[in-house]
């Protein structure tokens, strides 16, 4: 019952915000111009680099005052209905898969006036960044920062057993093989696209095709995910973290009971706190055969700014300052995330040389983002793979088949 | 008498007393509704307003062509199925337990009681990892030499491991309302068919179960919407996502999904809507059912 009075408020809420919003004057503190921003919180470690970047503006634009609303429930929801009752923040964090729905709906100011007035130089910013947030050539946002998918192995158990680490899908499936030992797995992966789609790039797949409809079904995906599910079913030399009891592959590696993960860099501070003793290197995806292209995966992102935001100049100074140079060394210095732009990036390997691997995958990575096609999509490639771990589904071109049915639906 | 008075002397004074909640239910509570029934014979985003299309009963067709529907629209019956008729059952059990004379029965109703004022969030999370591949569950099965099993990553057993979940902690809110219907019905009734000589079961098949009729129907009722818009038990252990493979996809669950992750607000409110008619119609059967003597 407590459930039908939550559903309730969440579809109306927003109705109730509209009807305040009507009526509440806009924030003004003693001519001032106030700037909201908007940020998914995830640490506090984030929330202070955020902090510090602010007041450094602040110091530079006088009469300018920054107000960051943390925003820690579930983000998309709560922009949604700020957005509904047109009480937005000013400059918010977007993330690229809904940044494609957000620009088709009209909510987002167009960058392109602000960035050529400011001499911002887009060109400057990694290239598939930037992309992800642009659409029928114009910018929308402006790329905060990314990660990127790398492997990641346990050195001793490697020496254990006298490997090197994985370059080739072969030796991938062998490290894993000679890994797997009792309760250990050779390789912790969950089964969602977010883990096997450089898989299919890697194997000449695609998931959207050129025209950007959605092709998992070509043959070149059926096997690239028939390797994948392999590992787990076949070979058994791959497990799902919450099969395992872990929820996720970062606790699966730090308690030792796996020997690979892909993860991005977001694992490195969490292996720093909770198993600082493990010795791990991280390298490059593996590629299919020595020689074939390699693929990845972008998480990323970006600063935008809200239609409605009546400040916009200003707006777009603060996003200017949070990706400028300046603004990035706090990136670099948490080593949090990748500094979006190209010159920061090899600043960002010089710092910590040991993470070069996610900085060359940005280089050949896809932004993880499939226009209006996204949560469809996304969801029935998880399911796909799914299907198939849980051995409910024996062959993965049936699998794609049935998923690329659900995702053309729109 | 004092009432009529109150009603025909000061209506003024009446009127008022009543204004704040009606002008408060008016704003969140009917406004909403009528609001989202509007929205749901439309195309229609927070996102942009202005975008909002009449589209007449397109959502409500496009239910029925949507299997993800279909099949958040079975599994929330099944689960509905299952728990009800456990759930009355065990709570009228536990009931005439602890209303009979049985030593530190305080003590059994509060730790029935217990589960029902814990929040199902933290309740989800402790089945999480009682029914995980390591879990109690599997220790204890583990004892008699059954291999257990990741039961909540299992398509066969991920819906009917939340529904266990789902009778133990309602059961004691259950428990306490049939409790007082137990309390209810006079002992001289029991005492005149001891005298006839009726048995333990005679007497509670031909007094209690027809005296608690009207107990048990509301029960029934509130355990029936309860478990048609669950939700928050789904929305932890599958991470929002009604896995696997959809195997705890719910409407409630479906609808939320389709409103803040997909951005089609006038889909969700026909779904919303469309479920409260399935209660509703749901209800008017139960009435008939139990007969017109137990209204509510």
């Amino acid at each position: 019952m407590k459930k039908k009075w939550r559903m309730l408020t969440a579809l109306t809420g927003a109705l109730a915000l509209m009807v305040t919003a009507c009526s509440s004057p806009s924030d003004e503190s003693g001519g001032d111009q106030v700037i909201r921003i908007g940020a998914a919180v995830s640490s506090p470690a984030e929330k202070k680099i955020l902090e510090t970047q602010v007041k450094e503006f602040e110091s530079k634009n006088p009469g300018v005052k920054v107000k960051i609303e943390p925003i820690t429930d579930d983000y998309l929801k709560e922009i949604q209905t700020m957005i509904g009752a047109r009480k937005e923040p000013d400059v918010f964090y977007l993330d690229s898969m809904p940044a494609p729905d957000l620009i088709r709906l009209g909510a987002l100011e167009p960058l392109d006036e602000y960035v050529q007035k400011n001499n911002v130089n887009l060109s400057d910013f990694e290239d598939s960044l930037v992309k992800a947030f642009q659409a029928d050539g114009k910018t929308y946002g402006i790329p905060k920062d990314y990660n990127t998918l790398a492997l990641f192995y346990n050195k001793k158990m490697f020496q254990e057993a006298g490997i090197e680490a994985p370059k080739t899908w072969a030796e991938l499936k062998e490290a894993a093989q000679k890994l797997t030992k009792g309760d250990r797995k050779g390789l912790v992966l969950n089964p969602e696209l977010a883990r096997y789609q450089p898989f299919l790039y890697q194997n000449g797949g695609k998931v959207l095709d050129d025209q950007g409809k959605p092709s998992l079904n070509l043959p070149e995906n059926a096997d690239a995910l028939q390797f994948f599910s392999d590992l787990f079913v076949k070979d058994k030399v791959a497990d799902v973290p919450r099969n395992m009891g872990f929820d996720w592959s970062g606790d699966a590696f730090a308690e030792q009971k796996a020997a690979m993960v892909v993860e991005g860099g977001w694992l490195i501070p969490f292996l720093k706190e909770k198993a600082p003793d493990i010795e791990y290197g991280i390298v490059e995806l593996p590629v299919k055969e020595a020689g074939k292209p390699n693929s990845n995966l972008a998480f990323t992102v970006a600063y935008v700014m809200s239609k409605n935001s009546k400040n916009k100049d200003a707006a777009f100074k603060l996003i200017e300052y949070l990706t400028s140079e300046e603004g990035q060394a706090y990136v670099v210095d948490s080593g949090l995330a990748l500094p979006s732009r190209k010159a920061m990036g090899q600043k960002f390997v010089e710092k910590y040389p040991e993470r070069e691997a996610f900085v060359k995958g940005a280089a050949y990575a896809q932004p993880f983002q499939y226009g209006e096609y996204g949560p469809k999509l996304t969801d029935a490639a998880n399911k796909a793979v799914e299907s198939l771990v849980l051995k409910q589904e024996s062959s993965a071109k049936a699998a794609l088949d049935k998923a690329q049915q659900q995702a053309e639906k729109k | 008498m004092n009432l009529r008075r109150s009603l025909t002397g000061d209506p003024l004074a009446g009127l008022l007393f009543i204004l704040p909640a009606f002008v408060a239910l008016t704003v969140f509570l009917v406004g909403p509704i009528l609001y989202a029934f509007w929205l749901s014979f439309h195309e229609f985003t927070f996102i942009n307003p202005d975008l909002s299309k009449f589209v007449g009963i397109d959502n409500y067709v496009r239910m029925f062509q949507d299997e993800r529907f279909q099949k958040a629209l079975l599994n929330t019956s099944i689960y509905s199925l299952g728990v009800v008729p456990t759930q009355v059952c065990i709570a009228l059990l536990l009931a005439l337990i602890v209303d009979g004379k049985v030593r530190g029965r305080t003590f059994f109703r509060v730790s029935y009681f217990l589960p029902t004022v814990t929040s199902t969030v933290a309740v989800s999370v402790m089945f999480l990892n009682l029914f995980k591949k390591d879990g109690v569950v599997n220790q204890f099965l583990g004892l008699f030499g059954i291999e257990g099993r990741s039961w909540l990553l299992d398509v066969d057993f991920a819906l009917p491991s939340i529904m266990l979940m789902a009778v133990w902690t309602t059961v004691g809110q259950f428990m306490v309302i049939y409790l007082a219907g137990l309390q209810d019905i006079p002992q001289e009734l029991y005492e005149a068919a001891e005298v006839d000589g009726a048995g333990p079961f005679r007497r509670f098949w031909h007094i209690t179960l027809p005296l608690l009729k009207p107990t048990t129907f509301f029960i029934v009722i509130m355990s029936i919407i309860g478990t048609f818009q669950v939700f928050d038990q789904m929305y932890v252990i599958s991470k929002g996502e009604g896995g696997p493979l959809d195997a705890t996809l719910t409407v409630v669950l479906y609808l939320y999904n389709a409103a803040f992750k997909e951005f089609e607000m006038g889909y969700a409110s026909a779904m919303a809507f469309f479920l409260f008619f399935v209660i509703l119609i749901l209800t008017l059967v139960q009435r008939k059912f139990f007969g017109e003597e137990t209204r509510m």
